[in-house]
């Protein structure tokens, strides 16, 4: 009967998580996971620095998310690369003898491997989808403030429909208010980025494009482009200012009447 | 030198072509169409919507160039011929292949498939070597915070260069010199299925190569190496050679791939079953096959570039009814099988290594075959992941964000071969092997990444930003360009006869992958920061992440000289290599150094399978 298996089920038969190489790739496996995610998280932590919006929050919250569950995936692979590493290592002009086994297949372990990556991939879309969801519902609420941006070589513009005309370039938020942003542009793509609150939309001339976002602390942050823009496409780059809500009507009362009010709360074009 | 050009007297038209012949012809032709298309094509009308007729002499020049060039090497006298009712004489045919010619075939229009291998490896290196000097300067340019000392309109045309340059470079790395030189002995071939398209697809490329160097003195590429309409619209002369410099370049893929792809269908050797098929080929094959879709569509989105630029048609131009999304559409409908097209051969070249080097069978061949299979069926599902952000359909973003992820399934397969294979192996350390573990390291770093970008809310933070420049390196360089190395090393010894000198390739190795990730670490480190992709300047934040990968740039450089230095003095002065010094068990290495004209006397039958190794208890 055993003629008829192949090598890989009879290893598989054996008790082979009692095999030396074995425990030592599990213990591997444990530690490394670990490490890589703190690490990592640790690192991600780091350079995104303090979220200025809920969505930035969830931004954060979901890469560090998919690390820790990539992180065993990444840790059993660098468990096996490092078993094997620090084994049996030949050096010299001619081959080491042949392996002591010739296993060309293991359905079980093909299996579980497609098992738990299609999980994991399952896992990873859900999370996503959520917090899409949440993105799009966000774009309808009926208290937001809309503001038109309009993205030129090399500027950014800010009209708030709201107010009589009034356009700045540097971009002014009341705190804790939802905030639909219109963009367009007037010559190339540009990309609309408020860097610590965790949204961005291309702006595309001749179209108008959405996104929305509740900025949650007072303070300045960055506004970049993120699409090459041409010749000054580094230093299309702005504040905005998050103010309180009086502080923010305040500003928004001592700014002039430019007679920009060509654009409708929409955000058409009329 | 022949004996054929005795027998005529005097020497043939065939003989008289070679790469000077080409360049003579290429800049006379375009030298006249110039002068010619200077003196009658029409002024633009003072109320034109664009202009445009500085774009079409630039144009018609390239285009004078192309054709000047490819009569020049000798493309078209098969065709010619044919045309005439005759065909090649065996005579012509055996100085095609360039019997007997020394150093001069790789000069000329030779079919023989290992003249164009090593034609393509040279000029693979040469790419390289230049996209490397490029990026040089890209990182001594942001080595500091605030502007660098390059002028914003050249950096952005030294980034554009460097991008579409290597992109270029990485496509032909694997299938180019391995897939022309080792594919057809490894399945027991004695020479492509077609080997005057196989000498066309190599001369197209250097034939491309000179409207791309001509952008650079008509303003540059400054777009990025995806050329994004409307500001491809709007910019220089350049953008004409970029144009032209893609159909030149896609042309020369659709060729070798159809000719690689009937190469392997038909003209494997007798026994080799589907099964006993190495699995480097179907790395080749796979790649090259998903070239035939994606790059006739990379030439079209360039056509029509041009024709908005020249002839005032307006696919791309929003003032005009055009749409900017349609442009970006064509591009990544290319652009994300291409990544693939770069990967997958050189995920597959360190599988074949992997046997080798652990003395054991390849774990899970079928699992391997389906792995690239399902790469191939899905990434030409995926392109619009690149769009997110573009407000072009907000609906699709769910649908797409699923065909990405599912990708890592796939993609997961290649890594469960690797790591089976590594599994209870006897280790031979050599660079190649230690490839394998390299690849495992940065290429995981450069999936998971990929995962985060998968995912819409997620890339809201990330798209556009240096964490996707990290993020695409560490897969295609770290990845795929980790692979080509390994390739060369493991087929040196029979491409140019001598074995690589070890302890450099070693002290290269490490170079470069120390440096690889101490550089692109560094920068998903500013990436995360928010630091946007191709800046000439960057505020204070950035400066410390941007100076680790400046430093990690130049530790790859040294290593990268190391490694050339070592290739070049190898191939000359190396100790002769043996005929299988791996003791592998694949085809090619069956037949003697230097390989013989038809590589095989008698075709050989196959009657296992390539991946015996182990012993059986």
């Amino acid at each position: 009967m055993s003629d008829l298996r192949s090598p890989g089920q009879d290893y598989f038969q054996s008790k082979w998580w009692k095999r030396k190489d074995v425990k030592q790739v599990i213990v591997l496996w444990i530690v490394i996971t670990a490490v890589i995610g703190y690490f990592s998280s640790q690192f991600q932590f780091w350079a995104m620095g303090k979220p200025a919006s809920e969505t930035m929050e969830n931004v954060i919250n979901i890469i560090i998310t998919f690390t820790w569950a990539s992180s065993p995936v990444a840790g059993f692979v660098a468990a096996i690369a490092i078993q094997a590493l620090f084994q049996r290592g030949h050096y010299g002009d001619n081959p080491p003898p042949e392996a002591e086994h010739n296993i060309s297949s293991s359905p079980r372990a093909t299996a579980t491997f497609l098992i738990i990556s299609a999980l994991l991939c399952l896992f990873a879309l859900v999370v996503g989808l959520i917090e899409l969801q949440k993105d799009d519902q966000a774009l309808l609420d009926k208290n937001a403030i809309h503001i038109n941006v309009t993205g030129q070589q090399w500027a950014w513009n800010y009209d708030y429909p709201g107010s009589a005309g009034v356009r700045s370039n540097v971009l002014h938020l009341p705190v804790d208010q939802p905030v639909v942003f219109h963009v367009t542009s007037k010559d190339v793509k540009h990309s609309f980025w408020v860097v610590q609150m965790g949204v961005k939309i291309d702006a595309n001339p001749g179209y108008v494009t959405q996104t929305v976002v509740t900025p949650n602390k007072i303070g300045s942050f960055d506004i970049r482009c993120a699409e090459l823009c041409g010749l000054l496409h580094a230093y299309m780059q702005n504040k905005v200012i998050v103010e309180s809500r009086s502080d923010y009507e305040k500003w928004l009362g001592s700014q002039p009447d430019t007679g920009h009010t060509t654009w409708t709360a929409e955000g058409e074009i009329g | 030198m022949t004996t054929f050009a005795t027998k005529k007297e005097k020497k043939a038209l065939i003989e008289r072509l070679n790469i000077f012949t080409a360049f003579a012809l290429g800049a006379i032709a375009a030298i006249i169409v110039w002068r010619l298309s200077l003196a009658l094509l029409p002024a633009d009308s003072e109320s034109a919507p664009l202009f445009t007729r500085e774009d079409k002499i630039t144009l018609l020049s390239m285009i004078a160039w192309f054709i000047g060039f490819m009569t020049g090497i000798g493309a078209l006298i098969a065709p010619f011929r044919w045309v005439q009712g005759k065909d090649l004489s065996h005579e012509e045919n055996m100085f095609y292949a360039g019997k007997d010619m020394g150093i001069k075939r790789y000069f000329r229009y030779t079919t023989d498939h290992k003249v164009v291998g090593i034609q393509y490896l040279v000029i693979t290196m040469v790419i390289f070597g230049i996209g490397g000097i490029l990026a040089m300067l890209i990182r001594t340019n942001l080595g500091k915070a605030g502007g660098g000392w390059i002028h914003p309109q050249a950096y952005n045309s030294i980034v554009g260069t460097h991008g579409i340059i290597m992109i270029v470079g990485t496509i032909i790395m694997v299938t180019g010199p391995f897939g022309n030189y080792i594919m057809p002995i490894m399945i027991g071939a004695r020479d492509m299925a077609f080997p005057r398209l196989n000498a066309l697809s190599f001369w197209l490329i250097v034939a491309a190569a000179i409207p791309l160097i001509w952008a650079q003195f008509i303003g540059g590429i400054s777009t990025g190496w995806s050329a994004y309409n409307p500001l491809a619209g709007q910019s220089p002369l350049g953008m004409d050679g970029y144009i032209m410099f893609i159909c030149i370049f896609a042309l020369s893929t659709m060729v070798a791939g159809a000719n690689i792809t009937t190469t392997v269908v038909r003209m494997r050797a007798r026994g080799m079953t589907w099964n006993r098929t190495p699995i480097f080929i179907y790395g080749v094959v796979a790649s090259v096959a998903l070239a035939l879709p994606a790059f006739p569509v990379f030439f079209l989105s360039q056509v029509m570039s041009g024709m908005d630029r020249a002839l005032g048609t307006s696919f791309y131009n929003t003032a005009l009814g055009g749409s900017g999304w349609l442009y970006e559409n064509l591009f990544w409908i290319m652009g994300h099988p291409e990544v693939y097209v770069i990967l997958i051969p050189a995920v597959a070249a360190l599988m074949e290594m992997a046997p080798v080097f652990t003395r054991r069978p390849l774990f899970s061949f079928n699992v391997a075959v389906m792995g690239i299979a399902g790469i191939c069926g899905l990434s030409v599902l995926v392109w619009a992941h690149h769009m997110y952000m573009s407000g072009w359909a907000p609906l699709l973003s769910a649908p797409f964000m699923l065909t990405t992820e599912l990708i890592s399934i796939p993609t997961g397969m290649l890594f469960l071969v690797l790591i089976g294979t590594l599994w209870r192996g006897r280790l031979w350390m050599t660079v190649p092997t230690l490839s394998i573990f390299a690849l495992l390291w940065n290429f995981m770093i450069g999936g998971i990444t990929g995962i985060y970008l998968s995912d819409v809310p997620a890339d809201a933070f990330l798209h556009g930003s240096m964490f996707v420049t990290a993020h695409f390196h560490y897969t295609l360089m770290g990845g795929g360009l980790t692979g080509a190395i390994a390739a060369l090393v493991y087929w040196f010894p029979k491409m140019t006869g001598k074995m690589i000198n070890k302890r450099l390739s070693w002290i290269a190795f490490w170079l470069t992958q120390i440096g690889f990730n101490v550089a692109f670490m560094g920068m998903f480190f500013v990436g995360l920061q928010g630091q946007p992709r191709r800046v000439e300047a960057y505020a204070e934040i950035f400066s410390k992440g941007n100076l680790i990968t400046t430093i990690g740039a130049y530790t790859i450089m040294i290593g990268m000289l190391i490694l050339l230095y070592s290739v070049i003095d190898s191939w000359r002065n190396g100790q002769a290599a043996p005929m299988n010094p791996w003791h592998a068990k694949t085809l090619e290495w069956t037949v003697a150094n230097p390989v013989p004209l038809e590589n095989f006397e008698v075709l050989p039958v196959v009657t296992s399978d390539p991946y015996g190794y182990g012993r059986s208890k």
